[in-house]
């Protein structure tokens, strides 16, 4: 998957890197602000109140 | 080694073969002229720079052509998934305990704000008669301060109503329908204990007679944590002595079995009924205690339990709006 990926990055090794980062940055935002908040509730972690 | 070819039939009279080559063909080894060594040593050739077809410099000697294997690439990627899915797991380990530590930060600040400018503009307006104990209750709004000074003097929350999760995103929730502060009954505040603010974080370091202060729009109330389960047998002549005890001491009554602190299962809704555990109980208001719940989620990180802390009101200080600086003297039993 990663090796799969690394291959598709367009440039050279320089601009690979950029672009990994970029890519990881995204993915952990779209975790943090979309995915994270949506799962939260419907995980027994954090259930404060009674009845 | 005899290459003389015999003589052969017909060759004219006087015919001889040419002479044969005194040494017989010998085939050399190719001798690499450029890069030969000194005779007698191994040949050892060196990396030119130049050279760009050197073995070194070749791509397949760093990344091993992929494998055919199907086996062996389902068996990696499945491998690669699981570090994923890890990696993913810990990164939500940090947006629940950091993350959203930030984001409830600003909300609860925002709510602060608001509050303190609704106090502020209503101190201006109301003055005088018309003042009085006024709400303004609106799910998500604040509408008291809650300080409990054992956990530290910079410990202050804004209460807001209400405990949906959107809600205690922004800070401990009043449960829709319970008491308000200082009224008779039960006021009930829940709080989470990991991530977002973390009010009642430290709920279980709370002991008795500590003071859990909130404030109004018009008034300071103190409520006092009631005495442990271990503390109610010897409480007159044990702890219920110390000064800041005063106004604390098992209920009697209805009341009757009333601690401090207490772990009930989360379909427990009866911690905060008027008369806690005697949800059914129908008790004039002008009898009723005014006490004040806390919940929160125990253990920490976990939904199984509840954790409960029960206190009733020892004291009520009128604000006066002309000298905003007087304050409980509770506050300050910060040790």
């Amino acid at each position: 998957m990663y090796g799969w990926i690394w291959r598709h990055l367009p440039g050279p090794t320089a601009a690979k890197v950029a672009e990994a980062v970029v890519l990881v940055l995204g993915i952990v935002a779209l975790l943090m602000l979309v995915v994270f908040p949506w799962v939260e509730p419907l995980l027994p972690f954090n259930q404060v109140t009674t009845g | 080694m005899n290459h003389n070819p015999p003589p052969a039939a017909g060759r004219p009279a006087g015919w001889r073969p040419r002479p044969a080559p005194d040494q017989p063909t010998v085939f050399l080894p190719k001798i690499d002229v450029l890069h030969a060594g000194p005779q007698g040593q191994r040949f050892i050739p060196e990396p030119d720079e130049e050279d760009t077809g050197w073995i070194e410099n070749d791509d397949r000697l760093e990344s091993p052509p992929p494998p055919k294997d199907t086996a062996r690439r389902v068996v990696r990627s499945f491998g690669e998934l699981f570090i994923t899915a890890g990696l993913v797991i810990l990164l939500f380990v940090v947006y629940e305990v950091y993350w959203t530590d930030l984001i409830s930060a600003g909300k609860q600040n925002q709510a602060t704000s608001s509050l303190d400018s609704q106090w502020k503009d209503q101190d201006t307006v109301g003055n005088g008669p018309q003042r009085g104990t006024h709400y303004d209750l609106a799910e998500g709004k604040g509408f008291a301060k809650l300080y409990v000074p054992a956990l530290g003097a910079d410990y202050h929350f804004t209460i807001v109503e209400g405990t949906t999760d959107a809600d205690l995103d922004i800070g401990p929730g009043h449960y829709i329908g319970s008491a308000l502060p200082g009224q008779p009954g039960d006021f009930a505040v829940a709080g989470h204990r990991v991530g977002k603010g973390a009010p009642f974080n430290d709920l279980d370091l709370i002991s008795s007679c500590d003071a859990i202060v909130v404030e109004t729009e018009t008034d300071w109330f103190v409520y006092r944590m009631l005495p442990t389960k271990d503390e109610v047998a010897g409480w007159a002549s044990g702890k219920g002595a110390q000064p800041q005890c005063k106004g604390v001491a098992p209920l009697g009554g209805p009341y009757a079995g009333l601690v401090g602190q207490e772990t009930v299962l989360p379909s427990q809704g009866d911690v905060i009924a008027p008369v806690p555990h005697q949800a059914n109980l129908q008790v004039p208001a002008g009898q009723q205690a005014s006490l004040m719940t806390l919940t929160t989620c125990t253990p920490k990180f976990s939904a199984s339990h509840r954790l409960i802390l029960h206190s009733v009101l020892t004291n009520q200080y009128p604000k006066d709006p002309k000298h905003p600086e007087q304050v409980p003297p509770a506050l300050k039993e910060t040790d």
